[in-house]
């Protein structure tokens, strides 16, 4: 009896130590493939508006509580750091440039001939009278280097076959949000919806992507709209028009001195 | 009349210990009035660059506005408002903000731009006045504004500079414009310092189509020594529950208990003052009744008797009060107009405080009033008064043989 019962616990020891090398085994191998996996899914759905290079005409369209305005502009954009927008549509706002180079904006501004670097105390301000904020522009493209990604959810969610990503900001990243999810689908990758939260953990903003058809050379969401949670009647919302990748793109046209020729 | 006489020949005789009485009156009762009339000065400064050229003395806004100034939170009918106060027998004036970027050639920074009605706010205010180097606001310029000084020295501008303001029209588009600078404030609060563009609020309207209405009404009474609370129930009773209506303590509440503070202190200093100038005055006469025992005794030994002897004494030290206060009154109202008009240049030692959005001028300026010329002169009559009871009594009381007898 007492032997069977020694016998036992022997095993039950064995059973757990077999079980934690086990599980660690398991467990070790996915995180490692996941982050590799991770951080491919989330440039390939940060190559979906820029590529190497690329050229767009959007409109934006915004709806708030005290005003509704459209605007229809051109972008170029060279790498992650290189971004200009010029304004085609209204007549009011004609020619008026935003450059995004690293981690300056500059807006160049017709009515005066002048060209503005946006100081650091701008930045949280309105783009263009959006919901977007001047920092939003510096900050959309480093999502890898100011967060830590991973797999929050895998499987079908709403009858539709959809990853979820988790973006906790790193210790040292200056941003202001406190977690983002992006949800895209499994097989195609593209994005669905990104929910931005704040430092509380409240939701902050969502971005939803939408009407999905063949822009370029694969499917992409040609809608995005963004709505702040604060206030769900109000949105900004772009639609993709055009769409080119790859193009030759001069270094020059990205920089200060190529705004007022635009 | 015949102890009048006396006195004056005995302070006449004596000019050496006259002279030396008199003169420690005198420089304590100038210094008395200069450092009344600098306290003074700060205090009304203080209050006058909030009151006069801010917040005025009552103030409407949107419930809700001063803790986010939203340019779409207006005061709804404020031009009708404005003529209603008005018509109340208040002086009043509309304006407006907005928030954005302003660029000069070689810097930028976030301002504050505050558009204000040209005819009515100098009804309010004396900003006008208060222009350090450049002019006034014009209605024939409307591109021309007045910034505050910090920020003139932020931007690296002078007078004729060009600025382009960047911001956000009311229905979402760009506000986009070019200034130059026709004036430098003098310092005014820390806010309109740092961040202060001061243009016409026409001006301010078609830079961010805000076609009406205003964020802040600013209202004064007429007769400054009118009650404060009745004005504030007048305004109220015109302008009803949905806005709000403060008057300049409840909008600087830190700012005006600091004031009352100053006011205390002020009046502490004073008193220490006062005491230190009692003490030379007290040593001086109870050393000029003192050394005379000897020829007191001998004029009670020829028969004058206690009473007259003190008389006397009064007599002699009132004399003497007056010829200080006469003095003194000339000395301190000198050096007092000095500083009314120079100020004390307190420039080298700092370079401008600013203590909860109250920007003091680093030029010290005294003020006239009528307390810190009379004050000193009053309180060194009670001084005498007091300080020659003792002096007086003993020798009035004094044996005539001891007297004579003592040295």
């Amino acid at each position: 009896m007492n032997n069977f019962l020694r016998t036992k616990s022997s095993y039950r020891v064995l059973l757990f130590l077999l079980l934690s090398i086990f599980s660690q085994w398991i467990t070790a191998e996915p995180i490692e493939q996941d982050s590799e996996r991770v951080h491919d899914l989330l440039n390939e759905v940060d190559d979906l508006w820029r590529g190497k290079s690329s050229y767009a005409i959007t409109t934006m369209q915004v709806k708030t509580e005290h005003y509704t305005r459209s605007m229809k502009m051109e972008g170029w954009s060279k790498g992650k750091e290189q971004t200009l927008f010029k304004v085609v549509e209204p007549l009011r706002e004609k020619g008026t440039v935003t450059l995004k180079s690293g981690n300056h904006i500059y807006t160049y501004l017709p009515k005066t001939d002048r060209t503005i670097k946006l100081t650091s105390g701008m930045m949280m301000g309105s783009w263009m009278g959006s919901h977007l904020t001047n920092d939003d522009l510096v900050k959309e493209a480093r999502l890898e280097e100011d967060y830590d990604a991973s797999i929050s959810f895998e499987g079908e969610r709403d009858g539709q076959n959809i990853i979820e990503f988790s973006l906790i900001p790193r210790l040292d990243a200056a941003v202001v949000w406190g977690k983002l999810v992006l949800i895209v689908l499994a097989d195609s990758h593209i994005p669905l919806v990104e929910y931005y939260y704040d430092e509380d953990m409240l939701l902050a903003r969502t971005i939803s992507f939408s009407d999905i058809k063949m822009i370029g050379d694969r499917e992409r969401p040609a809608v995005l709209r963004v709505v702040p949670a604060d206030k769900p009647d109000e949105f900004t919302e772009f639609t993709y028009l055009h769409l080119e990748f790859d193009l030759e793109l001069n270094d020059r046209l990205f920089s200060l001195s190529s705004l007022k020729r635009r | 009349m015949k102890v009048l006489q006396l006195a004056s020949r005995n302070v006449i005789r004596s000019s050496h210990r006259t002279m030396v009485t008199t003169l420690a009156m005198a420089f304590a009762c100038a210094m008395m009035i200069v450092f009344s009339s600098l306290m003074e000065g700060f205090i009304v400064g203080s209050e006058r660059n909030i009151v006069s050229m801010n917040t005025g003395d009552i103030q409407i806004h949107q419930f809700g506005y001063r803790d986010d100034p939203d340019i779409y939170k207006q005061i709804e009918q404020s031009s009708e408002l404005v003529v209603a106060i008005r018509q109340a027998g208040l002086m009043a004036s509309e304006r407006l903000f907005a928030y954005g970027l302003m660029a000069s050639d070689n810097s930028s920074s976030g301002v504050q731009l505050r558009g204000i009605d040209l005819d009515f706010e100098s009804t309010v205010t004396q900003i006008n006045q208060h222009i350090q180097t450049g002019d006034w606001l014009d209605t024939a310029d409307p591109h021309g504004v007045v910034i505050g000084k910090k920020l003139a020295r932020l931007l690296d501008v002078s007078i004729g500079s060009e600025l382009v303001f960047v911001g956000q029209t009311a229905d979402g588009y760009m506000a986009n414009d070019s200034f130059h600078i026709r004036g430098v404030l003098k310092s005014v609060s820390a806010e309109i310092d740092n961040s202060g563009v001061i243009m016409s609020n026409t001006m301010l309207q078609d830079l961010i189509s805000l076609p009406d209405g205003a964020h802040e009404i600013t209202i004064i009474r007429s007769d400054r020594n009118t009650d404060l609370d009745a004005a504030v129930q007048t305004i109220n009773a015109l302008v009803g529950d949905d806005l709000e209506v403060l008057n300049w303590q409840q909008l600087m509440p830190v700012i005006s208990q600091f004031l009352e503070t100053a006011q205390v202190q002020s009046l502490i200093m004073l008193l220490f003052t006062y005491i230190a100038v009692a003490s030379v005055v007290l040593n001086a006469m109870l050393m000029s009744v003192f050394e005379r025992i000897h020829e007191f005794g001998i004029m009670k030994a020829v028969g004058v008797r206690p009473w007259q002897l003190i008389r006397i004494i009064y007599a002699e030290t009132f004399i003497q009060t007056l010829l200080a206060s006469i003095l003194g009154l000339l000395l301190g109202v000198s050096i007092t107009w000095y500083f009314v008009r120079y100020g004390l240049d307190l420039s080298s030692l700092s370079e401008g405080i600013s203590f909860a959005g109250l920007a003091l001028d680093p030029v010290w300026y005294a003020a006239w009033s009528f307390e810190s010329l009379l004050s000193p002169i009053l309180f060194l009559f009670v001084m005498t008064t007091v300080a020659v009871i003792y002096p007086a009594i003993k020798a009035a009381v004094i044996r005539p043989v001891d007297a004579i007898h003592h040295h």
